[in-house]
């Protein structure tokens, strides 16, 4: 027997805690003696249990990307983790505003520059596993990008966000076209970035400024680098805070 | 001078009201020592000693996030390091010695055997691949309510809709159709199924 509305709306304020004590009390008697509505309960319970695995499974590949930045940054001992990304772009900062700022002399320097400089941002974003089975579109796109398939990865990405805009696939976006050399689509992609998010915001400046240098925007990337190297790194300003509560 | 204990509770705090960068924080910020202790204890490898870390720091964010826990007396590090050896002397049981873990298979395990649950394992697996047909943003929105236990307020900010109200008919459209490709992966596999668990 197919469900009515109203038992399907009971079932998920169940669920969501949002019935009144009058409502649990008939939801109890009718998962006492109703099977199709208990049914319909069960289905509910499993499907949030669905939910709850994505998440956890969303949370550990993030654990895990956190785990390879480590390994990755051994050779960096500041710091460890998704924050040493931090210290990495802000000592490259540092050396790229002095590389910029005396060493300058044409176009070939710039290219040289960017190519010492540049890495394209790990997919910290929706990382995916490896033997995963369940395969959406846009989990094929992160792959992709994963496996350095720029040209694809940037197609899904751009498809993706003519749908919704969201920030962490911007900046994938971005760095696809960097790696395809299209600077100026990357420039783009950085700008909305910044401008309409808080999420990787330092990161696309730094890429952005990157873009900048590859297609001979001194000025601007300059600009940017000298806006990203008046920045406090992340840790810095956690252990001040945590320095004041102490005292 | 604030004490041990509020500083603890002052992190649990941060971790209920966050997200993946506490998440994150929290595994950094312990990882070293829980790693040395556990390879020393357990006898096992540096590998298996980062799975049950991460599976550690997992459970450890859940309880905060269902609200099991929701003051600590000891350190979070007491705590972590309890869960730890939960785990290893889980695994453990079986072959008498550490064997490597399948971290996926042991969360499927963690969800089945929460208290009151009763999960169909094979439906469980048809909403699983009804959840990947989703797409987003539904995946997210319905992730960041079911799992994170965020209200529709974080929702509307995490999500940017016009308003709580808006994030709230979205949560409810995603569900909808959730439940219609749930529904549909059942007919589809019908023959495998045991009517009588759903």
């Amino acid at each position: 027997m197919k469900p009515t509305e109203n038992d399907i709306t009971l079932v998920e304020k169940y669920f969501d805690s949002e019935l009144s004590a009058e409502e649990l009390s008939y939801f109890n008697t009718r998962v006492e003696h109703d099977e199709n509505f208990k049914a319909l309960v069960q289905r509910e319970k499993i499907i949030i249990g669905a939910i709850r695995n994505q998440g956890l499974i969303d949370n550990l590949l993030y654990l895990k990307s956190i785990e390879e930045k480590i390994q990755g940054d051994q050779s960096f001992p500041v710091a460890s983790g998704i924050k040493g990304w931090y210290y990495y772009a802000a000592a490259a900062v540092i050396a790229l505003l002095v590389a910029v700022t005396f060493l300058l002399p044409g176009q070939e320097s710039n290219d040289e520059l960017f190519m010492a400089y540049f890495t394209p941002y790990p997919n910290v974003v929706e990382p995916t596993l490896r033997g995963n089975d369940l395969r959406t579109d846009r989990t094929k796109v992160f792959q992709a990008y994963e496996n350095k398939d720029y040209q694809s990865a940037a197609a899904g990405f751009e498809a993706m966000i003519n749908i919704k805009e969201e920030p962490g696939i911007l900046l994938l976006l971005g760095n696809s076209n960097l790696m395809l050399g299209k600077s100026e689509e990357a420039q783009e992609n950085f700008i909305t970035l910044i401008r309409n998010y808080d999420d990787f915001d330092l990161q696309a400046k730094w890429f952005l400024s990157l873009s900048y240098l590859k297609s001979g925007d001194t000025e601007n990337a300059r600009k940017i680098l000298e806006e990203l190297g008046e920045t406090e790194v992340s840790y810095a300003s956690r252990a001040k805070e945590l320095l004041e509560k102490v005292d | 001078m604030i004490s041990g204990e509020a500083i603890q509770n002052e992190i649990i705090q941060k971790i209920r009201s966050g997200g993946q960068t506490e998440l994150g924080m929290i595994y950094e910020e312990y990882r070293t020592e829980f790693l040395h202790w556990i390879t020393k204890e357990y006898d096992c490898s540096m590998d298996d000693g980062k799975d049950i870390y991460q599976l550690t720091i997992l459970i450890f964010y859940d309880n905060i996030k269902k609200g099991k826990l929701e003051h600590l007396v000891s350190s979070v590090k007491t705590y972590l390091f309890g869960i730890g050896k939960n785990l290893a002397k889980d695994n453990m049981r079986k072959e008498k010695k550490f064997v490597p873990m399948n971290q996926e298979k042991w969360i499927k395990q963690y969800l089945i055997d929460e208290p009151d649950q009763q999960i169909d394992e094979n439906i469980f697996a048809l909403a699983r691949r009804a959840l990947e047909q989703l797409g987003q943003p539904c995946q997210r929105l319905i992730e960041l309510f079911y799992y994170e236990n965020k209200n529709m307020t974080e929702i509307t900010e995490a999500m940017q809709y016009k308003n709580p109200e808006t994030a709230k008919n979205q949560k409810c459209k995603c569900m909808a159709r959730l439940r219609k490709l749930v529904d549909e992966e059942i007919k589809k596999n019908s023959n495998i199924l045991n009517h009588e668990a759903y």
